[in-house]
């Protein structure tokens, strides 16, 4: 245990004094020695856990899903947890800060990253939902929306004062928040607003989305001060989107450091990684923590830059890999590093106009329906072949999460657009962003191999 | 008599709609589900088509070189029926008002936008029906959609033409109302087969015309209803869509010996059980009626409970001795619904069948065997 600690950043001091709550999660959680042992060989082969930045950005995970699972029985009095909902990393904060009885955190990113990529323990989670109402099979239900279920399922993390999602992704989150409430009594709030944006008055058509977005949000933290019990003001929600910044601008260095070098400085898998720290609700004070390592990554990335040593060889291809890395399975991402495919994210791009006179921190946090993931494709399609411009991309590695209906409807389309206009090969591969059991390596290998045969052969 | 008549009205209908066109009327499809005020497309002096066809695997499959097949086969069908170009409905389309509901329709929406070659409204609906920032917005894009049509037809919308407008889809809907609930008295004197054609019929025919015909229809039907005792088992169909075609259910319900007294849908055929109220601020009416009086599709938030005790109030109503839910196959949020449908209804000694469908033919024989294999269980039950 104490080894795997270390691994994940874990100080001999912090150690000594946090191994006694960390076992106590890990038994709850049925994290076992001989998970341990796995866990320290997964995260040997599949991280750069020689990098003290890497460390501590598990030790952040790790240290985030064992404060979720000890939440109740440490006195917390008031627990909310955030599902899908983006911006609730800078809520929860707010609320942690204000109040040593209130916990807050997004349900299930720490986990994924904790349970499916160190210990490879998802599997039992998502059958326990699919024997509730995500059944397998065809009809493909999203293993986010599994894990959340087969965790209350499990009695795995304990049952919240409040938990909220958000609409403006897709129906399916607050339809599993609504039968979590009707049959396990769990009480729940959605945040929404409508995505009828259309490409012909997009950027007046994404004003509107916004406002009823903040509008609505308003009414959310208004369910927050009743749960809590304390006001929430603007201005408290101003320090904690000022002090999130700091550690946004930090990871945004570290991207565009890792995905601008050739030799990739780092090995894909550590797309997830960065993804999910994103997603982490730090307590005001403890994000000068998250920024350092981010920071200390950057410092020994760059100088691996300087020296020119990456995790591949230099002039490999260089892919962007559109959408997510696997949030509970690092497999893919470091089969396409073995093979030598420098796969590189897609940064969540904002399309939106920002009024910078409108002095209202709702407004502010309801400006991330511009990213991307939420825009038709009528604007998404120009976008991605903008950044592939901009990056010098070779091809395109589309993993669609099946489960996600808004992502998984664009891929054709898509692959024929960017196929047309750049003339780069666009590898589709249908899969599930959250289920390790979608991972298939013979298949994977061989389509990857010959897709970078195709890079190559149009690159001479 | 009756059924001759719309019959041919359906059949000329397509070439009275390209007449029609020469003349400039505009043509206004929109998808079902009944988030979309007909009554402003009327009022505009356009016609609305409802796009409802479904049910026959060739549209679904052709969009597979657009969609995924994870898409529903539904929303596949409506992008295919437009590939294929042999359905003239969607092929004389001047614009299309898209409500943004579940993904799946919404990308269908985004697929035909991409194309470029029609004229798109998106019609954002709230998935919260009852809170007041939702209800202002969805009532602002009605104006929208209002201010879009007049340009777009150049023909002004005014109070009286969408009064008169609301005035008929109303008999409209009372009239459907009216027959449907002649279905509580067993034997039903109208099939749900020849119910959902008839509701169908009303998306595509004039609809001056088709309310003549509804009321025929009931004035027929309510000379000839009786009373009299039957062991057909009572079928309450709960499904996101029965589309225009998709008929194999009710088909094999029929064969079976069944009895589909009632369905309860989202999409595919006319909400009917309110009326708009045609006073006041007209947009605010629509509003109500369109959004709040009525029963939440699955997509909305907090709607299973809402959903589930309105089935309840049906199977009492029309005395329904069991439920067959019939869902399309990568519906995520119908399929989550069924597991607390059925452990409801379970609670209640109410059987429920749970069907799915990708408009395929293969399945028909096990289907046919899963819904006698019910009946048996129903009439064990009663």
């Amino acid at each position: 245990m104490i080894e795997l600690l270390k691994l994940c950043g874990f100080e001999e001091r912090e150690i000594e004094s946090e191994l006694p709550r960390v076992e106590k999660a890990f038994h709850r959680l049925g994290i076992t020695a001989e998970d341990i042992e796995l866990g320290k060989q997964r995260l040997t082969k599949y991280y750069d856990v020689e990098l003290q930045g890497i460390r501590k950005a598990f030790r952040l995970c790790v240290r985030e899903v064992i404060d979720s699972v000890l939440a109740r029985e440490e006195g917390k009095k008031k627990i909310i947890f955030g599902f899908m909902i983006p911006g609730f990393e800078t809520i929860g904060p707010v609320l942690m800060s204000k109040s040593k009885e209130v916990y807050a955190a997004h349900y299930s990113w720490a986990f994924l990253l904790v349970f499916g990529c160190i210990f490879d323990k998802m599997v039992p989670v998502l059958e326990a939902a699919e024997k509730k109402w995500l059944k397998a099979g065809a009809v493909a239900h999203c293993s986010n929306l599994k894990t959340l279920v087969g965790l209350v399922a499990l009695d795995l993390i304990p049952r919240p004062d409040l938990m909220v999602t958000s609409g403006f992704l897709c129906e399916t989150a607050p339809k599993t928040l609504d039968l979590l409430h009707e049959l396990y009594d769990i009480p729940v709030c959605c945040w929404d607003t409508c995505q009828d944006r259309g490409s012909g008055d997009y950027f007046d058509d994404t004003d509107r989305a916004v406002d009823l977005a903040a509008k609505n949000l308003r009414r959310l933290v208004k369910k927050f001060q009743e749960v809590v019990g304390f006001p929430i003001t603007d201005d408290m929600l101003w320090e904690a989107l000022k002090a999130r910044r700091k550690f946004d601008n930090a990871l945004g260095r570290l991207q565009d450091l890792i995905h601008s070098s050739d030799p990739l400085p780092l090995s894909p898998t550590h797309d997830n990684l960065w993804m999910i720290l994103s997603s982490l609700t730090f307590c005001i004070e403890d994000i000068p923590d998250a920024v350092d390592a981010v920071n200390t990554a950057y410092q020994e990335i760059q100088e691996r830059v300087s020296k020119g040593v990456g995790a591949m060889e230099k002039g490999a291809p260089k892919v962007l890999g559109a959408l997510f890395a696997h949030h509970s399975d690092p497999r893919l991402e470091h089969l396409a590093g073995e093979l030598g495919i420098a796969v590189v994210v897609e940064s969540p791009t904002s399309l939106v106009r920002y009024d910078r006179k409108r002095q209202d921190p709702y407004y502010v946090m309801s400006l991330g329906l511009g990213g991307s993931l939420s825009a038709g494709l009528t604007i998404k399609i120009p976008m991605q072949i903008e950044t592939c411009k901009r990056m010098n991309i070779d091809g395109v590695l589309d993993r669609y999460h099946v489960g996600c209906r808004a992502v998984t409807g664009d891929a054709l389309v898509i692959q024929n657009a960017v196929e047309k206009e750049l003339g780069i090969p666009v590898l589709l591969l249908e899969w599930e962003n959250f289920d390790p059991r979608v991972y298939n390596h013979e298949e994977y290998r061989r389509r990857l191999e010959v897709f970078k045969t195709m890079m190559t052969q149009k690159s001479r | 008599m009756e059924e001759t008549r719309l019959a041919a009205h359906l059949k000329d209908r397509p070439a009275q709609l390209k007449e029609a066109k020469k003349d400039g009327v505009k043509i206004i499809g929109y998808f079902p589900g009944n988030y979309v005020p007909e009554e402003i497309i009327y009022a505009s002096g356009a016609v609305p088509l409802c796009l409802t066809h479904g049910g026959s695997p060739q549209p679904a499959d052709a969009a597979l070189s657009v969609v995924p097949h994870i898409i529903c086969p539904f929303a596949r069908a409506q992008i295919g029926e437009r590939l294929l170009r042999e359905n003239p409905y969607y092929s004389m389309l001047d614009m299309l008002v898209a409500p943004i509901t579940c993904q799946h329709l919404k990308k269908v929406a985004e697929v035909w936008e991409y194309d470029g070659d029609l004229e798109i409204f998106k019609l954002g609906i709230p998935h919260k029906y009852d809170g007041d920032f939702e209800l202002e917005y969805y009532t602002d894009r009605l104006r929208a959609l209002k201010d879009r049509l007049q340009t777009f037809t150049g023909n002004e919308i005014t109070d009286e033409s969408l009064g008169n407008a609301i005035d008929l889809y109303n008999r409209m809907r009372e009239l459907l109302r009216k027959i449907s609930l002649l279905r509580r008295i067993s034997p039903s004197p109208v099939s749900a087969l020849d119910f959902v054609k008839l509701n169908h019929a009303s998306f595509y025919a004039d609809p001056v015309f088709m309310v003549e015909v509804l009321e025929s229809v009931y004035q027929e039907l309510e000379d000839k209803q009786q009373t009299a005792e039957t062991d057909k088992p009572r079928i309450l169909l709960i499904s996101p869509n029965i589309g225009n075609g998709d008929y194999a259910v009710l088909e094999l319900v029929e064969a079976a010996g069944g009895d589909v007294v009632i369905e309860e849908i989202c999409e595919g055929i006319r909400y009917y059980w309110y009326d708009i109220e045609n006073k006041g601020d007209l947009f605010q009416s629509l509003t109500r009626g369109y959004l709040v009086d009525r029963v939440p599709c699955a997509f909305m938030t907090d709607s299973a409970k809402k959903r589930l005790d309105f089935a309840l109030k049906l199977v009492k109503d029309f005395n329904v001795s069991g439920i067959i839910w019939y869902e399309l196959l990568y519906c995520e949020t119908y399929d989550s619904e069924s597991y607390f449908f059925a452990e409801k209804m379970g609670e209640r000694n109410i059987p429920m069948l749970i069907l799915e469908s990708d408009y395929g033919t293969a399945a028909t024989g096990q289907l046919k065997t899963r819904i006698e294999a019910f009946f048996e269980i129903v009439k064990g039950v009663a």
